[in-house]
């Protein structure tokens, strides 16, 4: 959540969803399905676990952002950033178990706007204009993941200051070419 | 000795001030004025076109990345891409009428210029022992010919299979099986000659001997060095990455014996901001630093931060990363510190104060990649040089995160790929393994032969017959006279190619041309038209599949050249199906897929658009070296010196060159025209050396075996040099590289920091 003192706009949203914790994650870490249930993410490009590109579009309109996972912890949350410097922004995205068996899946984003994004968005009600397209997203996120019941796939992977936390029991060491190369 | 290469008269020399920025319009007619002189409008068109687009050529000038398809340009090329797709395209043809018109002794006294202009081979031709003339051969005859004699041999390792960086991932694999097959490990390529030495550095220090980087770190980084390297003229479509960063808000550093245009300002003729605006200033800090003092440099930066976190613990240094993700570094922080001041100043030419700011730009950034090239590389201590450039990265945990990371710019497009696909004479056992558990022969183990090492074994009449699968390998290779009697000393040289060059006139005494098709051709085989693949130098694997009519109807595609000889060579030793190979490069691609890690179900994903990208390990998190770590190393200090009266020299390419082929006798950025015969040296050292521009000198190296070597009547152009060194072209220069200098580990040949004198013509 955003310090009381930082006077850039955030937006918080939460949704449940009725599968458990560890169906929600896994789903969520498959960011190349993004385009499957939401209305404005047009693609994503997983360049490696921890750098991906997304492309939004309004209309006709569209936008390209690269962005990289500074924190991931399996079952728990995501933390990433913008690379891009106009706008940037930082989001977090936690998964929390709930009484019902559930998950209560929450999202933080904090813009960083210049120039005229700045006034735009830099009050309570232009922080409203990101918040109603977040809730939205979950809530699609919501009946795509309950509608098909389980995960297509997972990245059970740990991410810490932006690196991979090599932790797996099968090294990706098998799977690239060891020798030099001239 | 002199420099062996004849010539034709070349125009008179004039000089302009060197170009303060690189691309821009100019660019685009000089591409186009080339391309159509060369070959028609339509022709032209079609190869412009389909470059660096999906489902078309991947261009052969150079290894960097294509843009992710959707963000590419309609015309996704350079200056030097256009001009060498063209000059491949050329409508002109080489016949047997020009063989009976041109002896192979008349034609030794070619230009390399020359040579390039004459066109398209088009039929397999020989020389037989005792002629001097090539005549035409029949392919069954010709491959036959060479088939026998690689048979005869007395040993398999009598023989060397050489590849060049155009050759496909496919054409590769083949090479190599059929070597392996056939019984040697013997397959130097132009790898050796490159980047051997990033290779050998990053392997050790990382456990990758690929580059961490991709365009999107690039992009997304916050500093970027630039060091060794001509992005403006050997790597152009580099500085549309570049003005990107920079849009971003990226600083650039550039550290360079030579204040190149593409690191100065880069207009790019795609935007408007190109054509009629001052472009974009790529370096915003230059280092004119002294051939072969990058090390000195980031030995002196090393120490710099190390001194910043004594002065501010805990804020300098990434000590999580190091902590849990390196070794050795105690031991480099104690070697470290014994940095000397007035070395690096005598070794860089720099002043603490110029390293003191770049320093500063380092702890103001988050995300740092570093690019280099030849300019690293090709030194005596390149290996140490880019470990400590690894060192440097280390420090501040700039590896495996977003926007960091290590940066070898590669030349040959797929020079990368070939070694992936097995072409080095050292490949490890597990590779080897893996062919005999596929094809059920027993590869041989004892490690082969390198560039280097195959010119001595073929001077000492160990090596007997050199293949070449593409490449101009005489005039690549160092040491051009040693090199030119190693290959007149073989008893039969082939070669793989689309154009005529020197390795051509300079051969065994039986030698073949076997003609091939060039990557802008349909290749139509027997299961219908084929694609090949290539990997980038950031380890993105893609299609390439020509469009125009092939340059002659007797030409045969690499793959079908290398099939067809494998066949004849080894008649049925082992079980390897050449003739599906042949008709259906998808069952080269299924063999590959289960031999070459990273390459599952490698048809499938290499027609996505845009191809697959192989993992780094460095960006999973893992470093697989012998410490299981990325490791710090302890690299003893060197300050390159030349005596009294001496410069240091460094080869270098012009703008209007690839590789050995220089297109015209120009060199556009530097303000060099009408020759290449040129030795570029400062002012300060010229009137130090009692020299002024426009006088006539031999260039003479001082080697350690005592061999005087000299290039002869150059003139002498005043250009800004680092002071005390100079600067003339590959490979004209080659003469004056020594076989035995080389680079420590790598036995890459060191053809930078050459101590040179200049002794008046005709002294």
């Amino acid at each position: 959540m955003a310090p009381a003192h930082d006077s850039r706009p955030h937006v918080e949203e939460t949704v449940e969803v009725a599968v458990p914790v560890r169906t929600a994650y896994n789903q969520w870490t498959q960011f190349k399905t993004f385009p499957r249930f939401s209305t404005v993410v047009h693609d994503v490009e997983q360049v490696r676990p921890t750098v991906t590109v997304w492309t939004l579009g309004y209309g006709p309109m569209r936008h390209r952002f690269a962005v990289e996972i500074v924190e991931q912890d399996p079952d728990t949350c995501l933390i990433w950033r913008g690379l891009d410097q106009h706008p940037s922004h930082q989001g977090e995205v936690q998964f929390r178990p709930t009484r019902s068996g559930g998950t209560a899946v929450t999202v933080r984003i904090r813009l960083e706007p210049r120039g005229v994004a700045k006034l735009l968005l830099g009050s309570s009600k232009g922080a409203q204009v990101v918040a109603r397209p977040v809730r939205r997203e979950l809530l699609s996120f919501k009946d795509y993941i309950e509608g098909v019941g389980q995960e297509g796939g997972a990245w059970r992977g740990t991410i810490r200051n932006g690196r991979v936390q090599h932790d797996h029991p099968e090294p990706p060491r098998s799977r690239v070419a060891r020798w030099p190369v001239g | 000795m002199q420099n062996p290469s004849g010539q034709e008269p070349e125009d008179t020399l004039s000089v302009t001030p060197p170009k303060k920025w690189a691309a821009g319009v100019p660019a685009v007619v000089h591409a186009l004025e080339y391309s159509l002189e060369q070959t028609s409008p339509r022709r032209t068109g079609v190869d412009l076109l389909t470059m660096n687009q999906v489902g078309g050529i991947d261009c052969p000038g150079c290894a960097w990345a294509d843009p992710k398809p959707g963000n590419r340009h309609r015309n996704e090329y350079c200056e030097n891409g256009a001009k060498h797709i063209n000059d491949e395209a050329t409508t002109r043809r080489i016949t047997a009428d020009f063989f009976r018109e041109h002896s192979v002794s008349e034609l030794a006294a070619r230009s390399d210029m020359w040579l390039n202009q004459q066109g398209r081979l088009t039929e397999p031709m020989i020389k037989r022992p005792g002629s001097d003339h090539y005549e035409p051969i029949a392919w069954q005859d010709a491959l036959g010919v060479l088939a026998g004699e690689l048979t005869s041999l007395d040993s398999p390792d009598e023989a060397v299979f050489y590849t060049s960086g155009r050759a496909s991932n496919e054409a590769a694999f083949v090479l190599q099986l059929f070597a392996r097959a056939f019984g040697t490990n013997n397959l130097p390529d132009c790898s050796n000659m490159c980047h051997e030495s990033s290779g050998f550095a990053l392997s050790e220090t990382l456990g990758t001997g690929k580059g961490t980087v991709s365009l999107d770190d690039l992009h997304h980084a916050e500093l970027i060095f630039l060091v060794g390297q001509n992005p403006g003229s050997n790597h152009p479509r580099q500085l549309s990455a570049l003005e990107e960063a920079k849009r971003n808000g990226a600083r650039i550093v550039a550290v360079n014996p030579l204040p190149e245009a593409g690191l100065r300002r880069f207009k790019n003729p795609q935007k408007p901001r190109g054509v009629v605006g001052r472009g974009t200033q790529i370096a915003d800090r230059f280092l004119h630093i002294k051939p072969g003092g990058d090390l000195a440099l980031f030995q002196a930066l090393n120490l710099l931060l190390l001194e910043a976190e004594d002065a501010r613990p805990g804020t300098v240094l990434d000590h999580d990363f190091i902590d849990a993700h390196t070794s050795g570094f105690d031991e480099f922080v104690e070697h470290a510190r014994s940095v000397d001041w007035d070395e690096v100043r005598t070794a860089t030419g720099l002043t603490r104060e110029e390293i003191e700011k770049v320093r500063d730009e380092v702890l103001r950034s988050e995300r740092v990649v570093v690019c280099w090239a030849m300019g690293i590389t090709q030194h005596k201590h390149g290996v140490p040089t880019i470990r400590e450039i690894v060192n440097f990265l280390l420090l501040r945990g700039n590896l495996g995160r977003a926007g960091t990371g290590a940066c070898p710019v590669r030349g040959h497009s797929n020079v990368q790929g070939d070694r992936t696909m097995g072409i080095w004479e050292q490949m490890p056992d597990a590779f080897l393994d893996a062919l005999q558990k596929e094809f059920g022969f027993d590869p041989p183990r004892p490690h082969g032969l390198d560039s280097v090492n195959s010119i001595k074994a073929m001077r000492e009449g160990r090596v007997k017959v050199f293949l070449a699968l593409a490449g101009n390998f005489v005039r690549a290779a160092p040491d051009s006279e040693v090199t030119e009697e190693a290959m007149r000393s073989c008893r039969l040289t082939a070669h793989i190619s689309t154009k005529l060059n020197r390795s051509h006139t300079v051969c065994g005494d039986t030698a073949l041309i076997l003609p091939t098709l060039g990557r802008t051709e349909r290749d139509v085989q027997a299961d219908g038209e084929q694609f090949v693949t290539v990997e980038n130098s950031m380890s993105e694997v893609h299609t390439s599949q020509g469009r125009l009519e092939p340059a002659s109807r007797l030409l045969l595609s690499e793959v079908a050249i290398l099939c067809r000889l494998a066949r004849r060579t080894l008649d049925g030793k082992a079980d390897i199906p050449w003739d599906r190979f042949e008709a259906d490069y998808g069952t080269i691609r299924d063999r590959i897929a289960r031999i070459v890690p990273g390459f599952h179900d490698f048809n499938a994903r290499v027609t996505r658009p845009g191809g697959f990208q192989l993992p780094n390990p460095v960006n999973e998190g893992v470093f697989d070296t012998a410490s299981g770590k990325a490791m710090f190393s302890c690299n003893e200090r060197v300050v390159p010196r030349a005596p009294e009266g001496h410069l240091l020299l460094q080869t270098l390419r012009s703008h209007d060159q690839w590789n050995t082929v220089p297109y015209t006798l120009n060199d556009r950025y530097r303000g060099i025209h009408g020759s290449r015969h040129v030795v570029m040296v400062n002012s300060a050292d010229l009137s130090r050396l009692g020299l002024a521009q426009g006088d006539h000198v031999d260039l003479v190296s001082v080697a350690a075996d005592g061999t005087e070597r000299r290039a002869a009547d150059f003139s002498i152009v005043s250009y800004p040099t680092a002071p005390g060194s100079a600067a003339a072209y590959y490979p004209e220069t080659n003469v004056l590289v020594p076989l035995d200098s080389v680079a420590d580990i790598s036995n890459q040949p060191a053809s930078k920091g050459i101590v040179v004198r200049l002794e008046p013509s005709g002294a």
